[in-house]
C-alpha cells in the first residue's frame, strides 16, 4: 500500500520527526565551519608549526602595535605552538587507558558473569552510577585528596621501587601533575569501558554457558572459551568509547594537571595540559589579546581535539556494531 | 478521582506560581524605577577582592538601593569582563595597554597597593631574606635551581641557606600580579629576563615550577611545598604571617634591599605619582630614592564610560567617589587591614575627572 492517507496532524509531526533528523547533521556542520573559520588565521600564521612548535605565547600585548606575520595581525613576539598540549593529551588519554581497559574487563567480567544473583544487580547500579558523576567531582577529590596523598606518600615509595625507569621517576614538586590526571581520567572512563563490555557478555545465551558447565568445564574455563571471543572485540569498542570520552574532559583535568606552559613533560611527576583543559584555562587570557589571535589559537585547538574526537567515535561505534552483528549471526545459527 | 486531579493541579499551579516570583531579574539588567535594586558586578583582581569583599557589606549597609557582587577572578578577567560589558567594574592590578585601550574605557585608580616575594623555608620563615630583581628572574628563567646558590647568598652574608632545589610558583590564570612581578623582572633584569610583562607573560620552562590559580591558590601552593618561592599581593600578606610563611626584602633602584612597611612603600608612591598622566595609566614599578618598596601599582576599576542605564551609570559614580573618599572605602580601618594606601589628593582629583565621565 503506497499511498498512505495523512492528516494535517501527520504532517506537521512528519516535519517535526524531519527536523529532528536534520539537528544533528545541522549542529555538527554548524560547529565544524564555526572551528574552521575561527581557526583559519592560525593556520596561515603558523601553518605545520603549530603542531610542531612548544611556545605557547600571546605575545607583547604592551606593544604599541600589532605585528603582521604572514599577512596576520599579532602581537609581537606571539607563537600558538600546541605541541605541549598534544603531548599532554595523548599522554593522559593512552596511560589512563592503560590502566582503564584491564579494570574496565574485569568489573565487566565480574558484574557480567561471575558474580551471581542479587550482588549481580548491586554491581550493575553501582557502575552506571560511576558513569553519571559530574567530571568536576572528580576533579575536586582528585585535588583535595589524590594529588597530596599521591605527592607525599604513593609517589616516594613508588621512586624507590621503579628507580631504575627514566620516565617513571622523578622528583615530586607539583601535587598537581600527569599522574593525578591519569588516574581522575582512569576512573571516569572505567564505566564506559565496562558498560560496553558486559553488555556484549550479557548476550551470550545462557544455554550456551550452561552447556559448557555440563561438559565438565569450570566457570572461569566456561569463560575463556565461549564468552571470551566476543568480548574481545567490545573490549577494542569499549577502550575506544572510553579514548573519546578521556580526549574531551575538561574541567577535571585542568583541576588536577598543573596547567604546564611551553614545557614538555619530562616524567610521570611533571605537570601536563591537555587540549580541552587548555581552551577552558587559557580563554580569560585570551579575550585580554587585542588582535583576537589567541582565540582564534583556541579555536584551532578546538578543531585539532573535534577531529580526533569524531575520529575516534566513528571507530568505536563501527567496531561495536561489528562485534554486536557478529555476536547475533552466531547466536541465531546456535 | 476528579477533585484528586484538581487539587494537584492546584497545587502545581501554585507552586509554579512561588517559583516564578522567586526568580530574581537577570544579572545584566538593572532597573531601578519601583524601587528593586541596582545591581553592581565586580569581578577580577584577587589582589583587591579582599578589599572589596570589606567594601561591600559596609556600603550596602548605608546604601541600601544598591546590591554589589564581587569576585575574585583575575585581572585578565576583570578586563575582558569589562570589556565585553558582563561586569561593571573589571578590577585590575595591571592598566590596560594601548592595543587593549578602546574609546569609552577608563582605568580608574582606587588605590595604591604592592606585592610581595614569599617562600616557605623551614627555619628561615622568620627571616626577611634580601632578593633582588637579577635574582628572581634567575629563578624564574632556571638559572638559579637551588636557595645556596652564590648569587643568594652573596646578598645574605650570614645566613644559612638550605642546599635544596627551588620550587618556583607562577600564576596559571591572566594575573595582574605577574603582570607587575613580570613588569619588576623587566625593569631590574632586561638581559636576563626577556619574556616581556604582561598578565599572560610568556613564562620560560623551569623544571619543577608549580602553577596556582589566583592569590589564594599562591598561598595554598606556598604551605603545600616547602622551599618554593612565590609572588602573592600584599592584601594575603596578614594571612601568610599567621601561616608562618616568609616574605623577602627586595632591592629597590638605589641599591638597598627593602621591606613592604607603608612607610617604604609611601616612598615610592610619592617619587611615582607625578608621573601619572590624565587616563591614570601608569607603571609605579621600580621607584627612584632610597627605600622605596619597588613593586607597587595602582588597582585599577576597569569601566565603560557609557553604562547601559542612567541609574546604573549613577550608582556607580557613587560608589566610586566612596571608594577613594578618605571617609569612604579610602578611611584606614579599610586600608590597613590589606596594607594598602590611599590615592594621593593630585590623583583623586584624576580619578574623580575620569569617573565624571560615566554616564
Amino acid at each position: 500500500m503506497r499511498f498512505i492517507r495523512q492528516r494535517r496532524a501527520d504532517r506537521v509531526v512528519g516535519a517535526l520527526l524531519g527536523m529532528g533528523a536534520l539537528a544533528p547533521l545541522v549542529v555538527v556542520v554548524g560547529l565544524l565551519s564555526y572551528l574552521v573559520e575561527s581557526s583559519w588565521p592560525v593556520w596561515r600564521m603558523m601553518g605545520w608549526h603549530f603542531f610542531t612548535g612548544q611556545l605557547w605565547n600571546l605575545g607583547n600585548l604592551y606593544a604599541a602595535r600589532p605585528a603582521i606575520v604572514h599577512g596576520v595581525p599579532v602581537m609581537p613576539g606571539a607563537s600558538f605552538g600546541a605541541l605541549v598540549f598534544i603531548l599532554g593529551t595523548a599522554l593522559t588519554s593512552f596511560m589512563a587507558l592503560a590502566l582503564a581497559v584491564p579494570l574496565g574487563f574485569f568489573v565487566a567480567a565480574a558484574s557480567g558473569y561471575f558474580v551471581h544473583g542479587r550482588w549481580r544487580v548491586v554491581m550493575a547500579g553501582l557502575v552506571e552510577m560511576m558513569a553519571g558523576i559530574p567530571s568536576v567531582i572528580f576533579g575536586l577529590w582528585g585535588l583535595m585528596v589524590v594529588a597530596p596523598a599521591w605527592a607525599h606518600h604513593v609517589g616516594p615509595l613508588l621512586n624507590r621501587v621503579l628507580h631504575h625507569l627514566p620516565f617513571f621517576t622523578g622528583p615530586v614538586q607539583s601535587e598537581t601533575n600527569l599522574t593525578v590526571a591519569v588516574v581522575v581520567i582512569t576512573l571516569m572512563i572505567v564505566p564506559i569501558i565496562a558498560a560496553t563490555i558486559r553488555a556484549v557478555m550479557e548476550r551470550v545465551p545462557r544455554e550456551l554457558v550452561e552447556s559448557g558447565l555440563a561438559l565438565g568445564w569450570t566457570e572461569a574455563e566456561t569463560f575463556w572459551r565461549l564468552v571470551w571471543p566476543y568480548a574481545r572485540s567490545a573490549v577494542i569498542g569499549g577502550a575506544i568509547l572510553g579514548l573519546g570520552r578521556a580526549l574531551g574532559e575538561t574541567m577535571a583535568v585542568l583541576m588536577v594537571s598543573g596547567d604546564a606552559l611551553n614545557v614538555l613533560p619530562r616524567n610521570i611527576y611533571s605537570s601536563i595540559s591537555t587540549m580541552a583543559a587548555t581552551i577552558a584555562g587559557q580563554l580569560d587570557a585570551a579575550l585580554t589579546d587585542p588582535t583576537k589571535m589567541a582565540i582564534h589559537a583556541l579555536g584551532a585547538l578546538g578543531l585539532v581535539l573535534f577531529a580526533a574526537t569524531f575520529v575516534v567515535n566513528i571507530l568505536a561505534r563501527v567496531i561495536v556494531n561489528r562485534s554486536t552483528a557478529q555476536l547475533r549471526a552466531v547466536t541465531k545459527n546456535g | 478521582m476528579k477533585s484528586g486531579v484538581l487539587a494537584t493541579m492546584a497545587t502545581m499551579a501554585v507552586m509554579g506560581a512561588t517559583l516564578l516570583a522567586g526568580c530574581g531579574t537577570p544579572a545584566a539588567t538593572n532597573t531601578s524605577a519601583h524601587g528593586s535594586k541596582i545591581n553592581i558586578l565586580e569581578t577580577g583582581s584577587t589582589l583587591l577582592f579582599p578589599l572589596f569583599s570589606k567594601w561591600v557589606p559596609s556600603y550596602e549597609s548605608s546604601h541600601h538601593n544598591v546590591s554589589i557582587t564581587p569576585a575574585g577572578t583575575g585581572s585578565g578577567t576583570g578586563i575582558a569582563q569589562a570589556l565585553a560589558g558582563s561586569v561593571q567594574i573589571g578590577a585590575s592590578d595591571a592598566y590596560m595597554s594601548s592595543s587593549q585601550m578602546k574609546p569609552g574605557i577608563l582605568n580608574i585608580p582606587l588605590a595604591i597597593s604592592a606585592q610581595v616575594v614569599a617562600y616557605n623555608l623551614p627555619g628561615l620563615n622568620g627571616r626577611h631574606l634580601n632578593l633582588s630583581g637579577r635574582i628572581l628572574a634567575g629563578i624564574y628563567t632556571g638559572h638559579i635551581t637551588s636557595w645556596d646558590d652564590p648569587e643568594i647568598a652573596a646578598a645574605n652574608p650570614g645566613v644559612v641557606l638550605p642546599h635544596h632545589a627551588i620550587i618556583p610558583i607562577r600564576r596559571s590564570d591572566a594575573s595582574g600580579d605577574s603582570f607587575l612581578f613580570t613588569s619588576y623582572l623587566t625593569d631590574t633584569a632586561p638581559t636576563l629576563w626577556n619574556a616581556g610583562f604582561s598578565t599572560s607573560p610568556n613564562w620560560p620552562a623551569v623544571s619543577g615550577e608549580v602553577s596556582e590559580d589566583g592569590n589564594g591558590g599562591m598561598v595554598d601552593g606556598l604551605k603545600a611545598n616547602p622551599y618554593s618561592l612565590a609572588y602573592v599581593g600584599i592584601s594575603y600578606l596578614n594571612s601568610m604571617e599567621s601561616d608562618n610563611l616568609g616574605y623577602a626584602a627586595l632591592q629597590d633602584k638605589s641599591g638597598q634591599y627593602v621591606l613592604p612597611l607603608a612607610s617604604n612603600i609611601t616612598r615610592a608612591a610619592s617619587a611615582m605619582v607625578s608621573h601619572t598622566p590624565a587616563d591614570e595609566r601608569v607603571s609605579l614599578i621600580d621607584a627612584p630614592g632610597s627605600d622605596a618598596y619597588p613593586i607597587i601599582n595602582y588597582e585599577y576599576a576597569i569601566v565603560q564610560s557609557h553604562q547601559t542605564s542612567g541609574s546604573t551609570a549613577a550608582a556607580l559614580k557613587t560608589f566610586m567617589r566612596w571608594a577613594i573618599s578618605s571617609s569612604g572605602g579610602s578611611a584606614p580601618a579599610f586600608l590597613k587591614t590589606v596594607h594598602f594606601l590611599p590615592l594621593p589628593a593630585s590623583v583623586v582629583r584624576l580619578s574623580l575627572n575620569q569617573i565624571h565621565a560615566i554616564h
